[in-house]
């Protein structure tokens, strides 16, 4: 019944995607629904052959891509006349909708029945078949002129970000509201050595490695004044050089640097006993302009690699797997950190720091390294962020970045690496290509169907034609997921064994207190 | 070691310092011989820094309070508490557009506008700030310290998504004067309106040589600000519910064993804090003349440093606080330059944590961290 429940949940989120990207979308979206409902619902399942496996699940299928395609066509033939569409022509009607439906049901069969097998083999067919999706994406939305491969750029640089703020929340237990400055840090320093902006421009392949070390040095600068804070008090220091780096990046457009001793001190003292000074002032820099301000760096080196040539913003599959590949790395890396001495002490310290000193866990340069270690995938993010969009500017790393990264960490699970990637990607996905898709539909069923129904009435008219725009919700997105994730799931979607139990305790104390007394 | 290596070392580190800030500080506008120069120049200057400052500071205070009071009690910080205050900015300025009173010169309808504006702002935000405490940090009281504070920062995200909104609303919250843009909205100097309208000055005080200026406004905010903390004061110290709310903040398991609804408690705490954030509102729109969804933000960092100044939990101090930020963020804006003084007091909330965490006033209550 409960996978029931689960197909109609993604049969209806299909659909309501398909109404708003039209033509092949449903292609694409049937295939990734039926993947992710296939992994959704093999985690309840038990062990049975696959192909029982799969004749068990038949009935789900059914019914997500019956949904799935009824939502459609009736987006192709009903909502498009609301909105002012035309319906997509027959030609790709037919074949996408076949696409989507059967491409969505094998998809789904298959993925429950790799969980008949064994769990070593389980994983690689779905390390495979996973594979095969991101591989084939790109091509598959370029040939389909989505164009959503440049959005899910975006969504995968915030999964690095992601990644990296959880080994100092999520590991360390370390709240940091500060995380985009690592970004903004990352970015600042690709944009000032691989731009015209003061003559330095270098490689981008040496820049990421710059970048990332600029960001764990400033990883252990800005984590060391805070090593002694505890909780609120830390969270609040870093949101404040989460503000702070920002506002530095954007003021460092005037830079004049005096020596004081040969500026001030000595010609000061010097006029005190009444002497004229005849030491010539050591300016350092004078007037000079390392982030343009508000402006941004603008352009930025970009990557090139043989066969390939220099990287455009017209073809993004280089980009898409660049990307890919810097968080293939970081995953491995991530998890390697995790399961050795330090990642142990990380999470030693976050359970109980008193403890883990006495244990010799040296608390300073655990937190340090935490701080470090988080920062250097942010310093990667923004070189590659910044390299992407060819351009830094200040608006990109507002306290509002530090907190979708949040965000994204605890819808997604804190502690959990897989758990942050999901998080990420749903979390800027919704932002990037979800938002502005609803908001071009609400636009064109404003415009076409309900505005000029409301003509007569001026007031009304206007306040709707304001309102009925989702961006503006933006925000208001964000903090219902940090509430309601708090009250009702604060493990996160993909939870964190150890971190579960962790939050539950209150709610699992008083059965055990139950069920003792029952004993006794 | 012994003392006097250890002595020579500490005077290298302070000389370094102060050789680190003459060479850095100017970046940052922080230019020691220009400033002298400056305050050599003019000194009334200064004095009419420290007025804008005083003034500004009483603002930041009662938010401030708003801080202090509820991590006394629950030890959260209440980071949707300078959005609260941003609601009470925009409550009070559609209380005054509805009711005709910002295109008014009628003195009496002023008074009676601003009146009606000063009680509903604070009946807004008081209820507002009670309603984010049931809806957001009730249930999670006895989860792990992050939890309320992640859904704190997730209210005040709502709360300035709200804002955004309101701020959008030209039924409710008109364009008045030329620079009322689309998110920023202008908001006009109804005291100052209503002197002129009664043929005295609004400037008790001016000079245009000296540049000093002290006007009508900035005096009765302050002055009004005084009244709602000593009537704070008051209450916390002299009525039963403020001894409940002492009791509580002393301890809260033997405030419940005393016969005192700790929830009733927490409640009027949260009801108090955001009356004070909601006159804030309405002083901080007359006196600065601006109404801006995000606000909230800068407000309530530079508040809760205030509270952090004074030790977090301990009321006098936050007041302290209050006008020493605001005496600070004045000069800041005056003799250094406005875009950076957002970074010289997170410095100094900074400093303070590292060094001296207790506040300049030592607090109340223990950091359980």
């Amino acid at each position: 019944m409960r996978n029931i429940r689960l197909s109609v949940l993604f049969g209806v989120i299909g659909g309501i995607l398909t109404f708003l990207f039209e033509g092949w979308s449903v292609a694409v979206v049937g295939i990734l629904m039926g993947i992710s409902l296939g992994l959704a619902i093999s985690g309840q399942l038990k062990r049975k052959e696959p192909a029982k496996l799969a004749l068990d699940v038949l009935p789900s299928a059914l019914v997500s891509c019956g949904i799935l395609l009824i939502l459609s066509l009736l987006q192709n033939y009903v909502i498009t006349g609301v909105i002012g569409h035309s319906p997509a022509p027959l030609e790709v009607m037919i074949p996408a909708n076949l696409i989507g439906v059967l491409g969505g049901a094998l998809f789904l069969l298959i993925t429950v029945a790799l969980h008949g097998l064994s769990e070593g083999q389980e994983r690689i067919g779905r390390l495979v078949l996973l594979g095969l999706v991101v591989i084939a994406f790109p091509f598959v939305d370029n040939f389909t002129q989505l164009g959503w491969t440049s959005l899910i750029i975006f969504s995968l640089i915030y999964v690095l970000l992601g990644m990296g703020l959880n080994i100092v929340v999520g590991y360390a237990g370390l709240l940091d509201l500060g995380y985009a400055a690592f970004f903004a840090i990352g970015a600042y320093t690709t944009g000032i050595l691989s731009s015209q902006q003061d003559n330095i421009t270098l490689n981008f392949w040496l820049v990421i490695w710059i970048a990332a070390a600029v960001a764990a040095v400033a990883g252990i600068l800005l984590g060391a004044p805070t090593l002694r804070l505890r909780g609120d008090y830390l969270a609040i220091v870093t949101l404040g050089f989460g503000e702070i780096i920002p506002v530095i990046f954007l003021n460092l457009t005037n830079v004049t640097i005096k020596e004081p001793l040969t500026c001030w001190i000595i010609p000061g003292v010097e006029r005190l006993f009444g002497a004229t000074s005849k030491l010539s002032c050591n300016v350092i820099a004078n007037n000079l302009n390392l982030t343009n301000g508000d402006l941004g760096i603008n352009p930025i080196g970009r990557p090139a690699l043989p066969f390939i040539g220099t990287f455009t913003s017209n073809n993004t599959v280089p980009w898409f797997f660049l990307i890919i590949l810097i968080i293939l790395l970081a995953i491995f890396g991530i998890n390697r950190l995790r399961d050795s001495r330090l990642g142990r002490a990380w999470m030693a310290i976050r359970e109980d720091e008193l403890a883990a000193s006495q244990m010799g866990i040296d608390p300073v340069r655990t937190k340090l390294l935490a701080f470090s270690m988080g920062a250097t995938f942010s310093g990667f993010g923004g070189a590659f962020y910044g390299a992407y969009i060819a351009g830094v500017f200040p608006g990109a790393f507002q306290f509002s970045t530090s907190i979708i990264i949040l965000c994204a960490v605890i819808l997604g699970g804190i502690g959990n690496i897989y758990g942050v990637i999901v998080g990420g990607l749903v979390i800027e996905t919704a932002d990037r290509l979800f938002l502005p898709a609803l908001k071009d539909f609400f636009t064109n069923l404003m415009n076409h169907s309900v505005l000029p129904a409301l003509a007569s009435q001026k007031t009304l008219h206007d306040i709707v034609a304001q309102n009925a725009n989702p961006i503006l919700y933006r925000y208001l997105l964000f903090g219902l997921v940090l509430v309601i994730m708090m009250a009702v799931r604060p493990e996160g979607l993909i939870p964190n064994a150890q971190r579960r139990m962790e939050l539950h305790e209150a709610e699992e104390a008083p059965n055990v207190a139950a069920s003792t007394s029952v004993k006794s | 070691m012994n003392k006097g290596l250890r002595l020579a070392l500490n005077i290298l580190i302070a000389v370094g310092v102060i050789y680190a800030i003459l060479l850095i500080g100017p970046v940052a506008s922080f230019d020691i011989p220009i400033i002298a120069g400056e305050i050599a120049k003019n000194p009334l200057q200064l004095v009419q820094y420290l007025i804008i400052g005083v003034a500004n500071g009483a603002i930041f205070a009662l938010i401030a309070l708003g801080y202090t009071l509820v991590y006394g009690i629950i030890e959260l910080i209440n980071f949707a508490h300078g959005d609260v205050f941003m609601v009470g900015v925009f409550a009070s300025l559609t209380v005054l557009s509805l009711t005709g009173t910002l295109n008014t010169t009628n003195p009496v309808h002023i008074i009676l506008g601003l009146v009606l504006a000063l009680i509903l702002a604070i009946v807004i935000c008081a209820v507002l700030n009670a309603a984010v405490e049931r809806l957001a940090y009730r249930r999670l009281r006895n989860a792990p310290r992050l939890a309320p504070l992640i859904s704190a920062i997730g209210m005040s995200f709502i709360i300035e998504n709200i804002g955004l909104i309101w701020a959008g609303q030209s039924w409710l919250v008109p364009s008045f004067g030329t620079s009322g843009g689309a998110a920023q909205k202008n908001f006009p100097d109804l005291l100052g309106t209503m002197f002129t309208s009664l043929n005295l000055n609004q400037n008790l005080f001016t000079s245009s040589g000296i540049h000093l200026r002290i006007t009508i406004t900035g005096l009765i905010v302050i002055v009004l600000a005084g009244v709602f903390m000593l009537g704070l004061r008051f209450f916390i110290q002299s009525t039963t519910l403020g001894k409940a709310m002492r009791a509580t903040a002393q301890n809260r398991d033997a405030a419940k064993m005393m016969g005192i609804d700790i929830d009733t408690v927490i409640t009027a705490t949260f009801l108090i804090g955001g009356g004070l954030a909601g006159a804030a509102g309405l002083m901080a729109g007359l006196y600065n003349n601006t109404a801006w969804w995000f606000m909230g933000f800068r407000a309530g960092l530079f508040a809760f440093t205030a509270a952090v100044l004074g030790g977090i939990g301990n009321i006098e101090g936050a007041m302290a606080g209050g006008f020493l930020i605001g005496i600070i963020a004045s000069f800041s804006d005056g003799y250094l330059d406005a875009r950076w003084t957002e970074g010289w007091v997170f410095a100094i909330l900074v400093l303070i944590l590292m060094f001296r965490p207790t506040g300049l006033f030592g607090e109340q209550v223990g950091e359980k961290a």
